[in-house]
């Protein structure tokens, strides 16, 4: 045995067909031919470019796109109390919460505190969602929004007023079964 | 009673041998071996357990039922298992059990997140309760005091807070009221908890029961960060933890320091952290303009400051208790070197003669802080632990309730430790030397009445561990006789004995290291032409001898004896400069520059306990706004007078102060550490200078001044600092209830006499100075004598000079 005996670790290399005027025809049009069965047979489908941002792609339910806060709709009262939990799920760090505490004059939210400050840097943000899964309350979830775009950094600091406001729904929702 | 030895055994614990030191509970015994026993009610610093929670059950070879481990002591050869079936049901079941009233409102509790229900619940129980009931409602959140929430839902009732109060503080007002299912944790009738240490059993509470007011909803743990700190509010210098949240400091926790705090803090240290982020303190550099303080530039104010060049050798310096060694050092060289005067004090109590200092601060007859705890006696000296340095009043009943120390009180004023004293003296004000001197002659065998015969006796014959915790405020002309005893009890060289001085300043014993004293250079040199202390600086400023005063982090006219000569004097000086935070009245009246002074959170630098301990201030939030550090103001300030520091950065500041101090010689900032260093332990003390051993002087000693006698009708006035007498307390919002007013302390026999009844308004009347204050009739005064507080925000007794006052009503 020769010390560079390799042993059993040598894997077989797998190689092109051999050379030879069949084999070569092959491999010059046969795999080509397979592509392009697949690009005729979409043809017959006709063209699927969508003229964004005048259409917009369907969403589906559960896609995770910018996040809501909610109020009771009975109360009017905040759902969030300022727990901070989404802040500390946050892989991103991305949410700043600072808590107050709600006095019968001024009352927020439904529980002792509320959250006087909520804020998300949406360009931090990964859209992860677990923000959603750490609440406790089901005050914040992801909404259907995609299109957070802006000409400054500072303006994708999304405050707890705008959390809140009723979301422009631009993003169509796939419907059931599509 | 000396220290207690200890032998070691072996035990096994799930199959694995530990080792343990006899009469450990078993709860610590298997935390020692690495294995984790779930608990709520125990706490070895609240003493003897109690076996409340019963969450720690085991299961002990030989003992037919399940033991709670905190209150079962281990014994050589136990067989312990703590993971079988019978105890995690036990565990189970207590879990449920806890949480059947519990309300889990964990997302609005501020304990969320760093509860050790929550930690347990999740580790050791079974994630699901049969309870379906209605839990037991409790009016909440509601105030327990101006400073603690309390939410009695939450509460396990592990009676952690109520051994606090029992045991501990010894305060007694928290109890359990009612019985059984409806046991709830209150006050005896329902006032508010007000007490020096109250909170720390919002630090004890194991569930979010007890919360802090000024904490609350303020931040969440993940949101924090800690950073150890040091409190400078009093001489105590707890060891705390800073809780930081966007640079703005949150809360202040105890960083539990066996050998300085015990794990407690007194209020003060707790709550006065809010005096760093208001609206009160001083941010940027103020100059006088035109009569009144106005905002001006770094350099504008260095400039200004640059006029003390034109005084040369007339420049006094005052540096506050707050000051670290590096600035108190820096501060002496730019007096001394910079400025040619030797005219720099730190002391609050009147000039002490440097021999004197020297032998009083020997590294031999230093005792430390645990001293007090294993002593045989610990007699306290002229001086309010509870006022001067609240965690001391703590390590003296530890002392006393746990192993039986004797305490001897003498003082003129009733203290807080009274009750727990195997004996009280009392001498009038204004006689401390006198008392010495009659106590170093009893000691000696000599003629001396029978109270001070009687306290020389318990001295000698309890044993020789004597600790004498004396404070500053005894006086200078009292401090030979003082030596003298410490001579005649053998205090000196043995372990476990000694003097334990209480400055008035919280880094008094640091500054006087580091030279910030008129007759003695760092380390205790001395220098050629002593200067003069901070009396007579005034003296010499009223009189146009000083013609400009630079105030380190102090305010003669609040702090200082003779407000009235201080005002004069600072009236008088044509220059005066200051470092403060908060702008206090004679800094608003005189100063002409202010530069904005840092906060202990923000200070980078070294101080040292009273018991030679150094301990390392490190910087825990940015500097607000336009503040700089202190060392580098110093430096800036020297610059413009035209003299070089070498100082670029703080730890060449520490490093020049090395060089100065033989016996500091070796220490690294590293060894310091976040534990900090005894340098009287150490084996470079011998540099001390003035020789090993004090020696103590002769006929001066019973030399003792003796207080006059009284004209009719007068009272004798003794003076003292409260607790809450500082500028931070008066800017902390959540301690304004406690601002400490000005009370007269009188006996119920003059109350009587003068016709005043308790929290009555009286005026007090002195050479045509009147102070108003409310009456405390008090029965621990003597007859005769009347106790008015001092460094206070107003009516002040720093405004009165003679002993004696005439007090009426108004």
């Amino acid at each position: 045995m020769s010390p560079y005996d390799p042993g059993e670790d040598v894997i077989e290399v797998i190689r092109a067909p051999a050379p030879g005027p069949i084999r070569g025809a092959y491999r010059v049009f046969g795999e080509t031919l397979r592509g392009l069965k697949t690009t005729f047979a979409r043809i017959v489908e006709g063209p699927t470019t969508i003229q964004y941002p005048e259409e917009k792609t369907p969403v589906y339910p559960r896609f995770r796109g910018r996040h809501k806060l909610h109020r009771f709709e009975d109360t009017g009262l905040e759902k969030c109390v300022g727990c901070s939990l989404c802040a500390a799920a946050c892989p991103a760090d991305c949410i700043r919460v600072v808590a107050a505490e709600n006095t019968p004059e001024h009352r927020i939210s439904a529980g002792e505190r509320y959250a006087a400050v909520y804020e998300i840097n949406i360009s931090r943000c990964i859209f992860c969602g677990y923000c959603e899964v750490a609440c406790p309350f089901d005050a914040i979830t992801m909404g259907h929004d995609y299109e957070m775009s802006d000409y400054t950094r500072s303006d994708l600091i999304f405050t707890k007023e705008m959390l809140l406001a009723e979301p422009i729904e631009r993003t169509p929702l796939r419907a059931e079964g599509e | 009673m000396p220290r207690p030895e200890h032998k070691t055994i072996q035990l096994t614990i799930d199959g694995r041998e530990v080792t343990a030191r006899e009469g450990m509970m078993l709860l610590d015994a298997a935390k020692h071996g690495d294995i984790e026993i779930p608990y709520f009610c125990y706490q070895p610093k609240l003493g003897n357990p109690v076996g409340a929670c019963r969450m720690c059950l085991v299961e002990i070879e030989g003992i037919p039922k399940l033991q709670t481990s905190c209150s079962t002591p281990v014994k050589d050869g136990m067989v312990v298992h703590t993971e079988t079936d019978r105890v995690r049901h036990a565990q189970n079941a207590i879990v449920e059990f806890l949480l059947v009233n519990h309300p889990l409102d964990c997302p609005v509790c501020d304990k969320g997140g760093e509860c050790p229900l929550q930690d347990i619940t999740f580790g050791w129980g079974l994630g699901r309760s049969r309870f379906i009931e209605p839990k037991r409602h409790f009016v909440k959140p509601l105030a327990l005091s101006p400073l603690i929430a309390i939410d009695r839902e939450r509460c396990i009732l592990c009676y952690r807070c109520v051994r606090f109060s029992q045991e501990i503080s010894e305060d007694y007002q928290l109890v359990f009221a009612e019985r059984g299912a409806d046991t709830l944790v209150a006050t005896h009738d329902g006032h508010p908890y007000v007490a020096p240490f109250s909170g720390n059993i919002v630090e004890l509470c194991p569930v979010g029961a007890l919360t802090s007011r000024p904490y609350r909803f303020r931040a969440r743990p993940w949101d924090n960060e800690g950073a150890g700190g040091i409190c400078t509010l009093c001489p105590s210098q707890c060891n705390v933890e800073l809780t930081v949240r966007d640079e703005k400091v949150m809360r202040v926790l105890a960083r539990d320091h066996p050998e300085v705090d015990d794990g407690w803090l007194c209020d003060k240290g707790r709550f006065a952290y809010q005096s760093i982020h208001v609206d009160e303190r001083i941010t940027a550099p103020l100059a006088r303009d035109g009569g009144s303080l106005r905002e001006v530039s770094w350099e504008r104010a260095l400039e200004l400051a640059g006029g003390l060049a034109r005084h040369k050798g007339h420049v006094g310096a005052l540096v506050g208790g707050q000051a670290t060694n590096e600035e108190g050092f820096l501060l002496q060289r730019l007096l001394r070197e910079g400025l040619g005067s030797n005219d720099i004090d730190s002391r609050g109590g009147g000039p002490v003669d440097v021999e004197l200092a020297r032998a009083l601060a020997a590294p031999s007859l230093q005792a430390s802080v645990p001293d007090i705890e294993f002593a045989h006696t610990v007699l306290v000296l002229g001086c309010e632990p509870l006022d001067d340095a609240p965690i001391i009043d703590l390590w003296i009943r530890k002392g006393v309730r746990r192993r039986g120390v004797q305490l001897a009180v003498a003082s003129s004023r009733p203290s807080a430790l009274d009750v727990n004293a195997t004996f009280t003296v009392r001498y009038p004000p204004g006689a401390e030397a006198g008392f010495l001197a009659e106590l170093d002659a009893a000691l000696a065998g000599g003629d001396a009445p029978q109270d001070r015969r009687e306290l020389a006796s318990l001295l000698r014959e309890v044993g020789e561990d004597v600790v004498i915790l004396w404070g500053e405020r005894l006086g200078a002309q009292a401090l030979p006789a003082l030596l003298s005893i410490a001579g005649r009890l053998g205090l000196a060289d043995r372990p476990g004995a000694g003097l334990l001085e209480i400055p008035c300043g919280a880094n008094g014993r640091g500054l006087r290291e580091a030279g910030a004293v008129p007759d003695a250079g760092p380390g205790y040199r001395a220098v050629d032409a002593p200067g003069r202390g901070a009396a007579e600086i005034a003296g010499a400023a009223a009189d146009g001898d000083v013609h400009a005063l630079y105030l380190f982090q102090t305010d003669p006219v609040r702090e200082l004896p003779d407000r009235g000569l201080w005002e004069q004097a600072l009236h008088r000086a044509s220059l005066v400069v200051a470092h403060a935070s908060v702008l206090t009245e004679g800094l608003r009246e005189h100063a002409n520059v202010i530069f904005p002074a840092e906060s202990y959170a923000e200070k980078e630098g070294t101080i040292v306990h009273p018991d030679g301990r150094l301990q390392r201030l490190r910087q825990a939030i940015a500097h607000p706004e336009q503040v700089r550090a202190g060392w580098s103001v110093l430096v800036d300030v020297a610059r413009a007078v035209g003299q070089e520091m070498d100082v670029l950065t703080s730890s060449m500041a520490f490093a020049q102060l090395l060089a100065a101090v033989p016996f500091y010689e070796g220490l690294t900032l590293e060894a310091i550490g976040g534990r900090g260093l005894r340098w009287p332990a150490r084996e470079q003390a011998r540099a001390f200078p003035g020789g090993a051993r004090p020696q103590a002087p002769g006929s001066e000693a019973s030399d003792g001044r003796d207080a006059p006698a009284a004209s009719d009708g007068q009272l004798r006035l003794g003076t003292y600092r409260p607790i809450w007498a500082a500028p931070e307390v008066e800017i902390s919002p959540a301690l304004h209830f406690a601002v400490a007013e000005q009370q007269l302390e009188l006996s119920p026999r003059d109350a009587a006499r003068l016709g005043l009844g308790h929290g009555e308004t009286v005026v007090v009347a002195q050479n045509g100075k009147q102070l108003r204050a409310k009456a405390a009739v008090r029965t621990g005064v003597p007859p005769g004598t009347a106790f008015l507080a001092e460094g206070i925000a107003a009516q002040s007794a720093n405004a009165l000079t003679e002993p004696f006052v005439e007090v009426r009503k108004p």
